[in-house]
């Protein structure tokens, strides 16, 4: 009998698409009729552990090509797959895996850590808790809720996670020390972090991972002798490392060194067999030119790591989804409709939050570690919890609609306290958290283009001060495609989709602005870098704050600034951040026609 | 030239030939009808031909006139007056044009040409008067006026214009009379839909039963309603026609014992008059304006509501300062009355002051794109009516407005107010004062120079800086 030629999955799996990705996932089920199939599939467990891939892979192949759902085979493949480094194979694999068993423990942690590595944050998280919920007691599984949650800047529940991680496992785990050391140093609780990272290199002191990671806390912590130190131990470890480099560059750059970090990076793209530098190390090679004046240079790098980024399948702007969901927010919030809309009312004895917002690299990290560092203030940093309401809104309401068409249901009259529910939601999760400092009476947050939520936030919390940090867009457009960013429907990967996006968010405030009563307050950055102190007096005055002194002084907040401006918050007010564009002026040509019309309105000019 | 063309023959059309004013006496028909696109194609097509035949160039303006496209219409006018110099009408026409978009040196110019070329026309006269007006040459705009009217008596324009400059010159008692004019201009529309019933003549009616009519603009119903109280003490049996918009204002007045929003609630009456023509019938002049101010009051509820509304808005300490920047934009004079937001800039350097928007309409939009130093809260977007805006006038520290009905009704209230004023304002802010008799707790600041609006923006803003220390 002549044997077909298998039209082979386009995943990578190795298996015909038939009984892949194409073939229906109820037909996978394993049934009895394949059990005669089990010896087969022992004997490609057993090559794989004595490392006879090749042959293991064989019988894999031929196993799912018989019986698609045989657990084991799946398992084999898997992680011959992950091993290859074929990872949409690989999570195609362990993806049907988890769904032919769900319970599936081994599975479920591999599919969580797979997602995190690949960087896709949210779907890691679901999966981390069912972790949890399968094996509540399994260390393993609260370290990845603990890695995903550090990632996703929740640190405290990561913290609470990592910590009930140890506490199962009985004894001090080195990598489970140094990431809970991680998780603290984006807390910016310091001392704790390095006593941590000296008790983990104490316990280990050849895992290079720890020692990048101690060293990027010292470079955060200004501590920029024990930065280099730490690196000198992880190059007689590890010698010619690109990562020990690249953090070499880092803490280069931070002392002003420029030549040298500029070097480094050099190094780097030498000795890196032809591949030339990664995306994250092109952006810190054109921020290092631009620092040093040599603009175009700059450019072509940032550029560079961008593309680079788009070619290795880095996410692309999801324009349509953004321009829907502006859309749909315009058409809801009319002052027609919110004239009868209800509001939540105000919790007079809780913590209030003040607002800042801004899109990604307008200033708003400035503008937070200013108010922190205030007595009566505390920092929330980017808190999610404004997308989550909206996200759980229909379930909170009780609706069949989603947001924003859900508020119809405050209507009803078992709904229309709803918004105060919302509020305590939002409220909740802040106390957990723990960010509301002793003394404190006020927590900002800082999540970036929360102003796409702005009508939410005003009806959740209608007397909250609403801080729009305005800057050049051009200086904003430039600065996002200088940095590695995820904000923005994943816009930051080319200039006009910066753009784009900027100029759809600024026309949805605009629209806010002109349907609702908002307690806005627009600040410019190159206001407050100007005349630093009217700017502070009057940013505190609308919170309802007395001035104090220390706000003047914020890049003396020992606080962590986590974000990708932490290096720039913790120097003095500095000019050149101002109206940088203008070395950049023909490069940002082609988005130019598109911001025009927002640059003249927010009354802005642009001048070479 | 003009003579040129006359009596050619011009095919426009395939196998149709006329002569060239035909074509153009059927495009005047077009435009008349406003088939604004078939008289287009005609003029074009003659232009074409004919690009130097000034009644063709007219005919171009007036359609652009009547396109709403001020600019083109300039355009073709001026044409026109290059091929025919000492056509009357098209200067009368073009002085019309200039006023209309703020132009007034050359508007003047035209304006007298129009006059020493056509002396026995009325309308030209009349066109300079106005002119006159917009310059605030007032004595030159009454002379116009009644030079006017020496030509043509029942020229109600010029009637209206003629009081209108009495008026603002504190010339009352002619003022009033010819005020009365006002009933017949063109487009007017008509006063009440009964026929033959009886003016109010002012005397009292203790057995019969008078309607009052809010005629006018809010503003007006506003001031005049001040009356009211005086006219039901000689006419006990008082009703009011009057807008919904306005009852919770109106209704406030002593003595009405019936309220009709629409016509078919009136009831049966013996004589009517129209709320702004009781300052004639009172025999109001300077001395004499009644100013029972506050005669309009916010309702107690409502106060209470919005005060807690701004307490949650307006950061503790802060000075709130309601703006209003527009009028209706349908308002004949709104070009002169109204800015926009951004000239009021001088107001957003005030320190710990809020500026809390009060306006309503398509303006209103302009808060949208307001990113000043001080914060300007957007409350227009929650005002309903008039109740909610007398209960946020009773709680705000002071008002800045354009001439719109916010600045009568905060005067109405007793609330300070200070007024922006065009160079040459409505009659009723009269000359050279920063008072009002009409409003005690008015200010008014008054442009030095057509359109330009930054010297009392500037003056206003000292005053509210100065109040601070």
């Amino acid at each position: 009998m002549n044997r077909l030629q298998p039209n082979f999955c386009a995943c990578g799996s190795g298996l015909s698409a038939l009984r892949c990705c194409q073939a229906d996932l109820q037909n996978f089920a394993s049934t009895p009729s394949s059990r005669h199939l089990l010896p087969l599939v022992d004997e490609a467990i057993s090559r794989h552990a004595n490392g006879a891939l090749k042959e293991a892979e064989a019988l894999c192949l031929e196993v799912l090509e018989l019986a698609p759902g045989q657990g084991g085979a799946l398992a084999v493949l898997y992680q011959i797959r992950k091993a290859e480094a074929a990872m949409v194979a690989a999570e195609v694999l362990v993806k049907r895996l988890v769904s032919l068993d769900p319970n599936n423990i081994w599975a479920t942690q591999e599919l969580a850590l797979l997602l995190f590595g690949r960087g896709h944050l949210a779907e890691a998280e679901g999966h981390a808790r069912n972790a949890v919920r399968i094996a509540p007691t399994d260390p393993v599984s609260h370290n990845l809720m603990g890695m995903i949650l550090t990632e996703m800047n929740r640190p405290q529940v990561g913290e609470f996670h990592y910590r009930r991680a140890l506490e199962l496992l009985g004894h001090r785990q080195p990598i489970l020390l140094a990431n809970l050391a991680w998780n603290l140093k984006n807390q910016g609780k310091m001392a704790e972090s390095r006593a941590l990272y000296e008790e983990s290199v104490g316990l280990d002191p050849s895992i290079l991972q720890t020692l990048l990671g101690w060293a990027r806390m010292e470079e955060t912590d200004r501590d920029f002798a024990r930065a280099d130190a730490l690196l000198d131990q992880a190059e007689a470890m590890a010698p010619g490392h690109p990562s020990i480099w690249l953090h070499r560059a880092v803490v280069r750059g931070r002392t002003k060194h420029y030549d040298e970090a500029l070097a480094i990076l050099d190094r780097i793209a030498l000795s890196s067999s032809g591949t030339g530098l990664g995306t994250n190390e092109m952006l810190e090679k054109g921020r290092l030119l631009d620092k040093m004046g040599r603009f175009d240079e700059a450019f072509e790098a940032f550029s560079g790591g961008k593309r680079l980024n788009v070619e290795q399948g880095g996410p692309v702007y999801m324009a349509a989804h953004a321009t829907q969901l502006v859309e749909r927010l315009k058409a809801y919030f009319t002052s027609s409709r919110l004239r009868i809309v209800p509001r939540a009312t105000t919790l007079e004895n809780n913590p209030k939050p003040i607002f800042i917002l801004g899109f990604p690299r307008s200033g708003t990290t400035m503008v937070e570690q200013t108010l922190s560092a205030h007595p009566k203030v505390s920092a929330g940093d980017e808190l999610t919890f404004v997308s989550d309401v909206a996200d759980l809104m229909p379930r909170m309401l009780n609706s069949p609609l989603t947001y924003p068409e859900a508020l119809a249901d405050l209507w009803m009259g078992d709904q229309c306290e709803g918004l105060n529910n919302l509020r305590d939601y939002y409220l909740q999760r802040v106390k957990q958290l723990g960010i509301v400092e002793p003394g404190a009476t006020r927590f900002t947050d800082k999540m970036p283009l929360n102003e796409t939520h702005l009508g939410l936030i005003a009806l959740m919390f209608p007397d909250a001060p609403l801080i729009h940090v305005l800057r050049h867009p051009l200086d904003i457009v430039l600065s996002v495609y200088s940095n590695h960013l995820t904000h923005g429907f994943y816009c930051a990967n080319q200039l006009e989709t910066i753009a784009q996006h900027y100029v759809l968010v600024m026309d949805l405030v605009a629209h806010y602005r002109r349907e609702m009563t908002l307690k806005y307050l627009a600040v410019r950055y190159e206001d407050i870098v100007e005349d630093q102190e009217p700017n502070v007096r009057q940013i505190l005055a609308f919170a309802d704050l007395p001035f104090d002194k220390g706000c003047l002084k914020f890049h003396e907040n020992k606080r962590y600034a986590r974000t990708a401006s932490y290096a720039q918050v913790t120097e003095q007010l500095y000019d050149k951040s101002r109206y940088r564009y203008r070395h950049y002026l023909k490069h940002l040509a082609p988005v130019i026609p598109i911001l025009e019309p927002t640059i003249a309105r927010l009354g802005y000019s642009i001048d070479g | 030239m003009a003579s040129v063309a006359q009596g050619q023959q011009a095919s426009l059309q395939g196998g149709v030939s006329r002569t060239v004013d035909a074509w153009l006496a059927e495009a005047e028909a077009h435009v008349q009808s406003e088939r604004f696109d078939a008289a287009e194609e005609i003029v074009s097509r003659v232009l074409e031909a004919h690009p130097a035949y000034a009644p063709a160039l007219h005919q171009a303006a007036i359609l652009a006139h009547r396109r709403k496209q001020p600019q083109m219409a300039l355009h073709w006018l001026e044409k026109a007056i290059v091929s025919a110099p000492d056509q009357p009408i098209f200067h009368r026409n073009i002085c019309e044009l200039y006023r209309s978009q703020g132009r007034l040196e050359e508007a003047v110019i035209h304006g007298r040409k129009a006059v020493a070329l056509a002396p026995e026309d009325a309308g030209a006269h009349y066109n300079l008067g106005v002119i006159h007006y917009d310059r605030m040459e007032i004595d030159e705009a009454i002379a116009c006026a009644r030079h006017a009217l020496s030509l043509q008596p029942d020229m109600a324009a010029a009637h209206f214009e003629l009081a209108e400059a009495l008026l603002l010159n504190g010339v009352f008692e002619e003022g009033w009379r010819e005020y009365e004019w006002r009933f017949d201009l063109p487009n007017s529309p008509s006063l009440l839909p009964h026929k033959g019933k009886t003016l109010w003549d002012g005397k009292a009616m203790p057995d019969g039963t008078l309607l009052l009519i809010g005629d006018q603009g809010f503003g007006d119903t506003i001031q005049f309603c001040r009356y009211v109280s005086e006219v039901a003490k000689l006419c006990p049996n008082l009703i009011m026609a009057c807008s919904s918009e306005m009852r919770p204002i109106v209704a406030q007045q002593n003595g009405i014992v019936h309220y009709a929003d629409r016509w078919e609630e009136v009831p049966a009456f013996d004589a009517y008059c129209p709320l702004s023509g009781l300052p004639r019938l009172f025999g109001t002049d300077l001395q004499s304006i009644p100013a029972p101010v506050p005669y309009v009051h916010a309702e107690a509820s409502l106060v209470a509501k919005w005060r807690k509304r701004l307490e949650a808005l307006i950061p503790r300490g802060f000075r709130t300062v309601g703006i209003v920047w527009a009028g209706r934009p349908t308002h004949g004079n709104d070009l002169n009355r109204s800015m926009s937001l951004r000239k009021l800039a001088p107001l957003s350097a005030l320190e710990q002051t809020v500026l809390v928007s009060l306006q309503m309409g398509p303006a209103a939009a302009q808060a949208a794109d307001y990113y000043g130093r001080a914060p300007l809260i957007n409350l227009g977007a929650e005002i309903v009516d008039f109740t909610d805006t007398m209960a946020i006038l009773e709680i705000l520290d002071h008002v800045v407005a354009v001439d719109t009905s916010i600045v009568h009704l905060a005067g109405a209230m007793g609330r300070p107010v200070s007024v922006l004023l065009p160079f040459a304002p409505d009659w009723r802010w009269l000359r050279d004062r920063s008072d009002s008799p009409w409003y005690p707790t008015v200010e008014l600041f008054r442009q030095a120079f057509p359109a330009d609006w930054s010297g009392p923006v500037a003056s206003v803003a000292a005053r509210l800086r100065l109040a601070t220390r």
